[in-house]
Formats: structure tokens, sequence, C-alpha cells
């Protein structure tokens, strides 16, 4: 199992702070195409992705147990 | 050293040689609105020797929730942000020598200000100048310290160049419809929090103590309590085009630059947006409702008016903002949609 994060505007896109999906084995760039379909949410394209912590790129592959948080790049200052 | 930073200097992190250090430092600070004014005024507080601000922007009254150093007086003056920002600094320690540049930030603009610049960070609310700031940076060898914030969330990074990832190495893509503080809101204590992280690292920097810098991308959310540190090492791109081992710095390039042009003989300023790219009308309709914007949408464009102005944006990234022909405010408009 894949514990997936959701941090700023996408935990209320999400409508959930946190999610748990069945996703070993498959990359970030999966995960990502199956949540915004799954929940119908715009593209997650330009959304950062950590894998346990440190930045993960789209190709990372997934392993069970990994915790994925989703950040998105806000711009306001 | 006087009194006055006598609790600073009782800080065993800085102590009298880094007070000293912090009054020969010169920072150059992009962007007075709510994390620049809070960054000034910690810096400034803080004792350091000069500080150049960059802003384009004149206060406005939904800037005085959270923008700290801004007062109503200011609002009914219409008083450009850097010259009020000026004006408060002054008062509040006159050892900083303060400079301003009422104007908008592009490569061409900033980069004369970088002589002599220890540090550069960043107040902007958009990612194009995000970018600018983060080419020049490598190209001068400048460390800068990135910040950004949203409702209750906030980001910070501190990129050192020749050390740490940059930020075109973190961003797998220019990220336009990015969240602003004009379409999803925001509190001061998300300013707050941003501005704690980028100046204690900014005073790192200006002691030289950069053994102690936080090497992390952080990441929090005061209304749901989140806290992400999250690390950088394996990001940094040895292909990077800005920090990587043959770099062409494309932001700095005039063809990647937001394009605006008067419309002759109407009250219209056409803008461009840098890159190609195709806009989520949707979200577009969305982001401009929660503007106050009274929304017309087909398949093609959205048409958004308020009491100032109307704003036609086409799927392309294209704008026409409506009933303006000055260039640097109907870019500042676009960019507070767009990010």
């Amino acid at each position: 199992m894949i514990k997936v994060l959701f941090f700023a505007h996408l935990k209320d896109s999400i409508g959930a702070d946190s999610i748990t999906l069945q996703m070993s084995g498959e990359s970030i760039s999966s995960l990502k195409k199956a949540i915004s379909e799954q929940y119908k949410v715009d593209s997650l394209h330009t959304v950062m992705a950590a894998v346990n912590e440190e930045f993960a790129d789209e190709s990372t592959i997934l392993a069970d147990g990994d915790i994925v948080a989703l950040i998105p790049p806000v711009s306001g200052g | 050293m006087s009194e006055r930073y006598s609790r600073q200097i009782l800080f065993s992190g800085i102590g009298e040689q880094g007070q000293h250090k912090l009054a020969a430092k010169h920072v150059l600070l992009i962007g007075a609105g709510a994390l620049g004014s809070a960054n000034a005024e910690l810096l400034v507080r803080a004792g350091i020797g000069k500080l150049t601000i960059v802003d384009r922007d004149y206060v406005e009254e939904s800037n005085l929730q959270r923008q700290q150093l801004y007062t109503e007086k200011d609002v009914e003056q219409k008083m450009p942000k850097a010259a009020a920002a000026k004006k408060h600094l002054e008062e509040i320690n006159s050892d900083t020598e303060v400079h301003v540049h009422i104007m908008d930030a592009t490569s061409q603009s900033l980069e004369p200000l970088l002589q002599n610049a220890d540090l550069l960070m960043d107040a902007t609310d958009n990612f194009e100048t995000r970018l600018v700031i983060n080419d020049l940076a490598h190209k001068y060898n400048i460390p800068w310290i990135f910040g950004a914030c949203v409702g209750s969330f906030g980001i910070s990074f501190t990129v050192i160049p020749g050390k740490t990832p940059c930020l075109n190495c973190l961003l797998r893509a220019i990220p336009l419809q990015g969240m602003t503080c004009e379409t999803a809101g925001i509190i001061g204590p998300a300013v707050q929090m941003t501005v704690a992280y980028q100046s204690a690292e900014a005073l790192k920097i200006l002691t030289e103590n950069r053994e102690v810098l936080r090497e992390t991308f952080v990441s929090f959310d005061l209304w749901s309590g989140q806290f992400h540190n999250i690390k950088t090492g394996k990001s940094k791109k040895a292909d990077c085009l800005t920090c990587g081992s043959d770099p062409s710095y494309p932001f700095l390039q005039l063809e990647n630059t937001t394009k605006t042009a008067v419309l002759c003989g109407r009250e219209t300023v056409q803008v461009r947006p840098p890159y190609a790219v195709e806009l989520e009308l949707e979200r577009l309709v969305r982001d401009f409702s929660a503007m106050g914007y009274e929304v017309k949408a087909n398949p093609y464009l959205v048409s958004a008016q308020n009491e100032n102005e109307r704003i036609v944006v086409f799927k392309d990234g294209r704008a026409l903002v409506h009933g303006t022909k000055d260039v640097i405010h109907a870019k500042s408009v676009y960019q507070k949609i767009m990010g």
C-alpha cells in the first residue's frame, strides 16, 4: 500500500488530508494520473512529489509502505 | 556595538563578530508585498548594512491585513510600496541604508543591481520572476532564498549556487495557474512563518554560518498542523540549464519573458505568456470568481470584469487587459491570476 499526503488546496480538492492506494510497483507519474482521474481534480502535472521525505521525479517507482507527499508549487508572496 | 543589538549578540550563533558581518552586508529584496515587508523589517531590525528593494506596485486596502509595513495613510496616498517601505524602515533603523527601485523586476532591470549584493531575497508573487532570480543568482554566484505562501500554507528553500539544486531542478514544469493570494486567500501567520524560515536562513548566510544552513525544502500548513522537511540531495540535475555543467540561463533570454503591448487606439494592453501553454479554462473561471470578478466563458476564452478592468484570457494564455494603457499594471494583473 502507498500512503499519499496532500498539501495546500489539494486537500480541499481531494476532500482528505491523505489516502491509501494499491500502487506498489507503479511510477509517480501513474500515481498522479490515477488520482486526478479518480478524484476529478485539475492536472497534477506541475505538482511536486516527495517519497519518504525526499524529492522524487516522475519515473520513480513506488514500493510497498512508501509515503508520498504531493506539494503544489504555490506562488503567493 | 551599541546596546541596540545586545540581545542578538548574546545569541551564540551571531555574537559580536556576526553583528559586524551583518553591518557590512547588502541584501537585494525583490518584492515588497507581504513576504517583502516582513523580511525587510526583520533584516533592518537585525542591523544589516544595506537593503535594496524592488517593487512595481502601490499600497491598496486589501494589503493591510498582512503587509506589516503599511498603514491606512499609505493606502489613502496610493504610495508605491517600495517608497512607503523605505520611509517606515528608516524610522525603524537609521543604521541601515535603504535603496528602492519602483519598477518591474525583469532580468534587464535586476542585473545592474547585483553588484555587491551578498544575498537575493525572493518576495515575489510569480514563478516567472523567481526563475529570473534563480538564473541571475547562478550567473553571478549569489545565494538566494525562495519563499511562497497561500492560504495557511507556505514553502521555502535556500539555493546556494554550486552546492544545492536550483529552483529549475526542482520544478519539472513551469507552474502557470499556480495558486496565488488573490485566488486562494492568505492568512497573516502563513506569511510570518514563511518569513521566519527565509530570514533565519538569511541571518546564517549574512553572518557566514553556511555550515548550519537548512538543506531541505520546507513545507507547512498552519491550519492543519502538517509539516514536511524534504531532502533535495538527489534533485540536482547535471544537465540543468541554470545550475548544470553548461548553463545557458534560459530565463534571462528575452524570448522567455511575458510580453506586453499597448493596442493602438484602445485602452487595452495585450499580455502574452513566456512559454507555450494550454490553460484549463474551468479553473480560470473559478479563480476569477474567487477574486470577485464577474465571469463569462466559452470554449475559447474567459472574460472577467470588475470595477477596475475587463480581462479576456484565451486558451493559449494570451490576455487582453481592457481599461488601461499601463503595461506594468496589466502584467501585474496577469501574474496575480496566473501565479
